[in-house]
C-alpha cells in the first residue's frame, strides 16, 4: 500500500480510556495472512483453539476457501463456532457450500439448526426448497419462521405457492413473518422479471385479514410497480 | 360529557393526545440519551416506552421520560419484540451498538414503525442495502442519525455549491475517524475471559445479539465494542458514515457510489482513501486529525470547485477560499443540527414525506464506506460497479460484503 503523499498535520488525540491487552492466545497473528490450506489444518485440528478456529472460518470465508468446506461443516454444530463456520460457508462460491448446508439440516437442532436455516435462505438454495417446507410446516415455531425467511428469500414460484398456503394456516409471529417473506418473494420474483406472479402475490397480502404493515406494503409494491418505468405498455 | 380543552388539542400550543407522535427506544446509552433529550421537549411527540438488556438502562430512561411529562407512563421491556408489537407506538429511536441498527431497524419496519437510528447504520454492504429495501418495502420512513444535515453551516456550504458559486465540483473531503482514536483496521483479537455477570444484570447473550460469539469482558459493554472488527468498522465508518454521507448529500451523490477506491497509508499515523466517481469527480476520505487541518472540528468535510473551495466541522466555522469568504454568513443555528433533525423526522412522521437521511441515502453512504474499508482491509485499489452492486477486481473483497449473524438472527 502506498504511503500519504503529504501528511496531514499530526492528530491531536481526545482522551480515551486504557484499552486492554488481548493475551497472546486470542491474537489472531498468523491466521490474518494464511492461506487456503493452513485455515484447513487449523479447522480439522482437534489441539486447536477455539479462537484459532474462529479466526481460520472467518478467513475461510474471505478467501471463498472451498479445501475448508468439509471442516466448516464439521463446526456447524458447536455452540460457539457455529456462527463463525456459517461465516466461513455462506461467500464460499463452491456448490459444496450449499451442499454441506443443506446436509446440515439432518444433523442440527435449535438455534444451530435454524442458524443453517438462515444460511441456505442468504445463499437462495433452491435445492433446499422441499426441506425447508417440511420445516416451515413443523412444531418448532422459531425454526419455522427461519425456513419460511429462507423461502422468501429463495423467492421462486415453488416457494410462492408453500407461502401462499402458510399465510392461510398460520397466525401471529409466524403469520408475519410469511406475510414478510411474500413481500421478499415477490420483489425477487420481480427481479427475474416474473411480474404476473409477483402482482398476484402481492394482491393476495392485500386481504384485510393481513397483518397491517404487510397489507399496506403489498399495496405500495402494487403501486411502485404501476408506476415503473419498466411496466409493460 | 366534558373534557379538558387540552384533551382536544385547543389550547394555545397544545397538541391533543391523540395527535402526538408516540415514540418507542431501544438501547439507549449515552448518545441515544442525548438525542432523546431532543425529543422530550416536542410537545407534538411523546416517549412512552423503552427497551434495553441493561435494567439500569431501562431505568435511567423510564426516570427520564416520567419526569419530564410528569407521568409514570414510559413502560420498560427488555425484548424488542413487546416494545415493537405495540400498536400505539408510531416511531422508534435506536441507539444501541453498531451490530443492532440493522436488523432492529429492520423488524421496526416489519412492524409498522418509522425509525430514527444512530450511525453507523450498517455493518456491511449487504446490510446497507437490506436495510434501504425494508424501509422502501414496507414505506416506512427512516432518519439515519446524520444530524449535520439539519446543520445551517453544513446547509451553506451545500448551498454554494448548488449555487455555482464554487464552480463545477472537482472533489469532495470527507475526514475519517484520526487513527489515534479510530485505527482504520479494527482489532480482530479477543479479551481475556472474565466472569460472566448475573444475567438479571447483563444478559450476554443478548448483548452480542448478532454478533459472532465470543467471551464476555466488561470493556466490550463498557464502550470497549469501538475498534473491534466484529462490533465496528473501524475508522472509515465511524466518521465516514457522518462525512460522507455529507459529501454525498451536499453534491446530490445520494444514489450512488464511488467506482474506485485506493487505500493509501498504514493501521498507525494518518491514513487515506482515495475514491473516484463515474462522472470523474474525487472523494478524498482522510485522516485529518480531530479538529482537522483548518480546525474547523470534528467530523468536518471539504468541497472543492474549479473556481474555489469551502469547509466546515462541528465547531461551526467555515473556511473558504478567498473568492468565496464574501459569501459566507453567520450561522448561529449552527449548533442546532441535532434538534432540526430530530423535529425534521417528527414533521416527516406526518407530512409521509421522506426525511433527508432516508434509509437509502444512508445506504449508498455506508456503502462507499464499507467499500473503502474492505479496500483498506486488503491494501489494493478495487474498482466498483454501481449496478451490480458488486467489486470488479476481487474476488475475496466481494466474500467480505457481507457478514454472517449469529444465530437466531437474520436480516
Amino acid at each position: 500500500m502506498q504511503q500519504p503523499a503529504q501528511q496531514p498535520k499530526p492528530a491531536a488525540a481526545k482522551p480515551k480510556p486504557e484499552r486492554p491487552t488481548p493475551p497472546p492466545e486470542f491474537q489472531e497473528k498468523d491466521i490474518a495472512t494464511m492461506g487456503a490450506a493452513g485455515l484447513a489444518a487449523i479447522l480439522k485440528d482437534p489441539a486447536a483453539s477455539e479462537f484459532r478456529k474462529a479466526k481460520a472460518c472467518m478467513r475461510a470465508g474471505e478467501l471463498g476457501a472451498k479445501e475448508a468446506v468439509p471442516a466448516l461443516a464439521a463446526l456447524l454444530d458447536d455452540e460457539h463456532l457455529s456462527v463463525y463456520a456459517r461465516y466461513g460457508l455462506e461467500p464460499i462460491a463452491d456448490a459444496s457450500a450449499s451442499e454441506a448446508l443443506r446436509a446440515s439440516l439432518t444433523k442440527l437442532k435449535g438455534d444451530r439448526l435454524i442458524g443453517a436455516v438462515n444460511s441456505i435462505g442468504k445463499r437462495r438454495d433452491a435445492q433446499a426448497t422441499a426441506a425447508l417446507v417440511k420445516m416451515m410446516n413443523g412444531s418448532d415455531a422459531a425454526l419455522a419462521q427461519a425456513a419460511i425467511a429462507a423461502l422468501g428469500s429463495i423467492g421462486n414460484a415453488a416457494s410462492a405457492k408453500e407461502l401462499q398456503g402458510a399465510l392461510r394456516r398460520t397466525t401471529g409471529m409466524t403469520r408475519m413473518i410469511v406475510a414478510d417473506s411474500c413481500l421478499v418473494c415477490a420483489e425477487r420474483m420481480l427481479e427475474a422479471g416474473q411480474r404476473d406472479q409477483a402482482l398476484a402475490l402481492y394482491a393476495v397480502l392485500t386481504a384485510p385479514d393481513i397483518p397491517q404493515a404487510a397489507r399496506l406494503a403489498a399495496m405500495s409494491g402494487i403501486i411502485r410497480e404501476e408506476r415503473s418505468p419498466s411496466r409493460p405498455r | 360529557m366534558i373534557v379538558p380543552s387540552v384533551v382536544l388539542g385547543q389550547r394555545a400550543g397544545a397538541v391533543a393526545p391523540s395527535d402526538r407522535i408516540l415514540f418507542g427506544g431501544i438501547g439507549l446509552g449515552s448518545r441515544g440519551t442525548h438525542v432523546l433529550s431532543k425529543i422530550l421537549p416536542l410537545k407534538d411527540a411523546k416517549f412512552i416506552a423503552i427497551c434495553d438488556v441493561r435494567d439500569e438502562r431501562r431505568e435511567t430512561i423510564k426516570s427520564m421520560a416520567d419526569k419530564n411529562y410528569g407521568d409514570r407512563d414510559c413502560r420498560m421491556y427488555s425484548d424488542q419484540y413487546e416494545l415493537l408489537g405495540r400498536s400505539d407506538i408510531d416511531a422508534v429511536l435506536i441507539a444501541t451498538g453498531d451490530r443492532w441498527h440493522t436488523p432492529l431497524s429492520i423488524i421496526a419496519a416489519q412492524h409498522g414503525k418509522d425509525v430514527y437510528c444512530e450511525k453507523p447504520c450498517s455493518m456491511s454492504i449487504e446490510e446497507s442495502w437490506a436495510l434501504a429495501d425494508a424501509f422502501r418495502r414496507y414505506n416506512r420512513l427512516y432518519q439515519a442519525g446524520c444530524q449535520r444535515r439539519s446543520g445551517a453551516n453544513f446547509i451553506l456550504c451545500k448551498d454554494l455549491l448548488n449555487s455555482g458559486a464554487l464552480g463545477k465540483l472537482k472533489a469532495l473531503y470527507a475526514n475519517v475517524g484520526p487513527s489515534v482514536n479510530w485505527p482504520p483496521l479494527p482489532s480482530r483479537d479477543w479479551l481475556a475471559e472474565e466472569p460472566l455477570p448475573p444475567k438479571q444484570v447483563l444478559d450476554w447473550d443478548r448483548w452480542l445479539g448478532p454478533a459472532p460469539w465470543r467471551p464476555y469482558h466488561s470493556s466490550y459493554v463498557r464502550g470497549g465494542w469501538r475498534n473491534i472488527y466484529d462490533f465496528h468498522g473501524g475508522g472509515i465508518l465511524e466518521w465516514g458514515s457522518h462525512t460522507v454521507d455529507l459529501c454525498h448529500w451536499a453534491a446530490g451523490l445520494d444514489e450512488t457510489q464511488p467506482v474506485e477506491y485506493e487505500p493509501v497509508g498504514t493501521n498507525v499515523g494518518p491514513y487515506h482513501v482515495n475514491c473516484r466517481y463515474e462522472n470523474g469527480v474525487k472523494l478524498v476520505m482522510r485522516d485529518n486529525g480531530w479538529d482537522g487541518a483548518l480546525d474547523t472540528g470534528s467530523c468536518s468535510f471539504k468541497i472543492e470547485g474549479e473556481d474555489g473551495w469551502v469547509e466546515t466541522g462541528d465547531k461551526t466555522k467555515i473556511e473558504a477560499s478567498d473568492n468565496i469568504k464574501p459569501l459566507l454568513r453567520p450561522t448561529e443555528e449552527a449548533r442546532m443540527a441535532l434538534e432540526n433533525h430530530v423535529k425534521e423526522f417528527v414533521r416527516c412522521i406526518r407530512s409521509r414525506q421522506e426525511p433527508s437521511a432516508s434509509a437509502a441515502a444512508a445506504a449508498n453512504s455506508h456503502v462507499t464506506c464499507h467499500a473503502a474499508f474492505i479496500a483498506y482491509q486488503l491494501g489494493k485499489t478495487l474498482n466498483w460497479d454501481t449496478a451490480k452492486h458488486e467489486f470488479t477486481n476481487s474476488d475475496v473483497a466481494n466474500n467480505m460484503r457481507s457478514r454472517a449473524l449469529r444465530e437466531p438472527w437474520r436480516i
